[in-house]
């Protein structure tokens, strides 16, 4: 079930391209929409939220065309942005319920709700304060709960933990990760941080230059590696075993114990594990290189 | 014995209606006469909002106390008029149309509430129509309600219009004069505030344009000798001389001077070319998200 469809999706201003093609599938969980600041990621929010015309190509949200009907779309969405200077005399409980009506729910029930998204985001003994008084970390709390008051279908979130300290990122990506696997509720998390989406993300877009240069499930992703690992147990048959793959048409070099195979298919497993029972080696592990996102995002942005 | 049930509490899913963009606009008007009135705010945000009203109905409430003390005893033309008594109320007239407009619109871009606002089912158009019905209805506590108030406390002390139907007709007049005040104020400050997002400046601004029009269409007319139609240009006096017409009595401009086509003809225009340039300030703003 994919939440967000873009297919060849364009967007300019005046002679700027902000997308020029971009393709992917946007499914259930948390999902980083990464890359560096002015690679188009707030562009993007934008279009999800049906703000901005496409130049082409389509995009759908929850099967509908946000800029046709973007009262209907936004309704269903939870946006929190990346800023944090919200009116500053307004209660945390007014102002999320004050959100949660605007996305269509009756007084009584925003009132309840809001209530309830402020206690599950632990500003339950806050919620009477003015924004105002509230540090950066609680401001990021209050607009988490605006955005999940209503129960929206998607929630934006715009550099969630933009401003906050380590040990407050840390507990801001807990509370998102909680919220998702205990209520099912769906996230985009537009971020340049590719720790705090490696952390807590099912899945990753991962946009450069207006493309989208990669996109799919972390594991997907991080097992895109086109080389692969075979670890021996001995160090002293190293030297036979890589002259044997070397023979089969394998580039390989030679790290400790550890050889690593590039340029081949599948075939390469067969082919190790025949060189290693020819030379009576012993297998460690033989797999395909496990890529952190860091290196998927060097990779592909190179 | 009963059986406790434990309920479940606590953050959970909704599947109930949804009001759509008539709910969001109704919140969103609501929300704002809230703000402006200082409801759920703190004590220093109620200071404005009560002065001013007080200001606008002390004099209705005093006029009506002295006609239900001495019915009968007052000289004719100690009462005023219905239009005359917009002249009492002058000041809080100003102070509110300088006022609300830059609170609403100038916040909202400042503290980045309006990228929020365009995330929900509301676009440029529903949010302006809805800021618009706002503040068109906070002018109208000023505009249409001490004179309302004044005509139903004489009509109660038997010092009102004569019969029900009078009444009828004169509280008609009142609500079209005032929402035409309300609506004249309310394109002003809200052209000037779509300017700038400074809302001391917005509301310096919009007190030096009433203040400065005044001052030059007059000089203008009785210095400069020019015609009677440069009066139009004084944005105080047009509105407040269009409700002497709407009461059908005279007030500073003879007829002979200006007509009452040409004054509407001036408060419609100013009120459309206020409205375009509101629309084409919004339609082009970058929002920040």
């Amino acid at each position: 079930m994919a939440l967000v469809t873009a297919d060849s999706l364009v967007k300019r201003y005046g002679s700027f391209t902000a997308l020029s093609g971009a393709s992917f599938q946007i499914g259930p969980g948390i999902t980083g929409l990464l890359g560096a600041n002015g690679t188009g990621k707030t562009t993007l929010l934008g279009m999800m939220l049906g703000l901005h015309a496409t130049d082409g190509g389509t995009l759908r949200v929850l099967g509908i065309d946000p800029y046709a009907a973007g009262a209907e779309v936004r309704a269903r969405l939870g946006y929190a942005p990346e800023h944090h200077t919200l009116p500053p005399d307004v209660r945390a409980s007014d102002f999320v319920r004050h959100i949660a009506e605007l996305h269509g729910l009756p007084k009584a029930e925003a009132t309840t709700r809001a209530s309830d998204a402020l206690w599950l985001v632990g500003l339950g003994e806050e919620r009477f304060r003015p924004l105002g008084t509230m540090s950066t970390g609680q401001r990021q709390r209050v607009k988490l709960a605006q955005a999940i008051a209503h129960d929206p279908g998607l929630v934006l979130l715009d550099e969630p933990t933009d401003g906050l300290d380590p040990m407050q990122r840390d507990d801001m990506l807990a509370l998102i990760r909680k919220i998702a696997s205990d209520y099912g509720i769906h996230f985009v998390l537009s971020s340049h941080l590719l720790d705090e989406v490696q952390l807590i993300c099912d899945g990753a877009v991962i946009i450069g230059d207006g493309r989208v240069l990669a996109s799919g499930t972390l594991e997907q992703l991080r097992g895109t590696g086109s080389e692969i690992v075979l670890e021996l147990e001995d160090a002293g048959n190293v030297d036979p075993v890589a002259a044997g793959l070397r023979a089969g048409g394998v580039a390989v070099r030679v790290n400790g114990r550890t050889l690593v195979a590039s340029g081949g298919d599948d075939s390469v497993f067969d082919l190790a594990r025949d060189v290693c029972v020819d030379n009576q080696a012993g297998i460690a592990s033989l797999s395909r290189r496990r890529l952190s996102l860091e290196d998927v995002f060097l990779e592909t942005t190179a | 014995m009963t059986a406790a049930q434990i309920y479940e509490q606590g953050y959970r899913r909704y599947d109930g209606d949804r009001t759509g963009v008539g709910g969001a606009i109704r919140t969103l008007v609501t929300h704002s006469i809230r703000a402006v009135l200082g409801i759920g705010r703190s004590a220093r945000h109620k200071v404005m909002p009560i002065a001013v009203i007080l200001f606008a109905y002390t004099p209705a409430v005093v006029f009506v106390g002295v006609a239900a003390l001495l019915p009968g005893d007052l000289e004719d033309g100690f009462l005023p008029t219905y239009a005359e008594y917009y002249g009492f109320i002058t000041a809080a007239l100003f102070l509110f149309a300088a006022f609300v407009a830059p609170e609403l619109l100038c916040t909202d871009r400042r503290t980045g509430m309006l990228g929020v606002y365009l995330a929900s089912p509301l676009d440029r158009r529903s949010y302006l129509l809805g800021k618009t019905l706002a503040i068109s209805s906070i002018l109208a506590i000023v505009t249409i309600g001490p004179p309302l108030l004044l005509l139903i406390a004489l009509s109660l002390a038997d010092s009102g219009p004569d019969g029900f139907v009078e009444g009828i007709e004169i509280g008609l007049r009142i609500i079209g004069a005032g929402a035409l005040m309300s609506a004249f104020f309310a394109s002003i400050s809200m052209a000037v505030s779509a300017t700038t997002d400074r809302r001391g400046a917005a509301t310096a601004t919009i007190l030096g344009l009433l203040v400065g029009s005044t001052a030059v269409a007059n000089g203008l007319v009785e210095a400069g000798d020019q015609s009677n139609l440069f009066l139009l240009g004084d944005l105080v006096s047009l509105p407040l001389e269009l409700t002497f017409r709407i009461h059908q009595e005279t007030g500073d401009w003879t007829a002979n001077e200006v007509s009452t086509g040409a004054m509407t003809l001036a408060a419609v225009g100013i009120i459309a070319a206020c409205s375009a340039w509101i629309w084409d300030r919004y339609r082009r703003m970058l929002v920040r998200r």
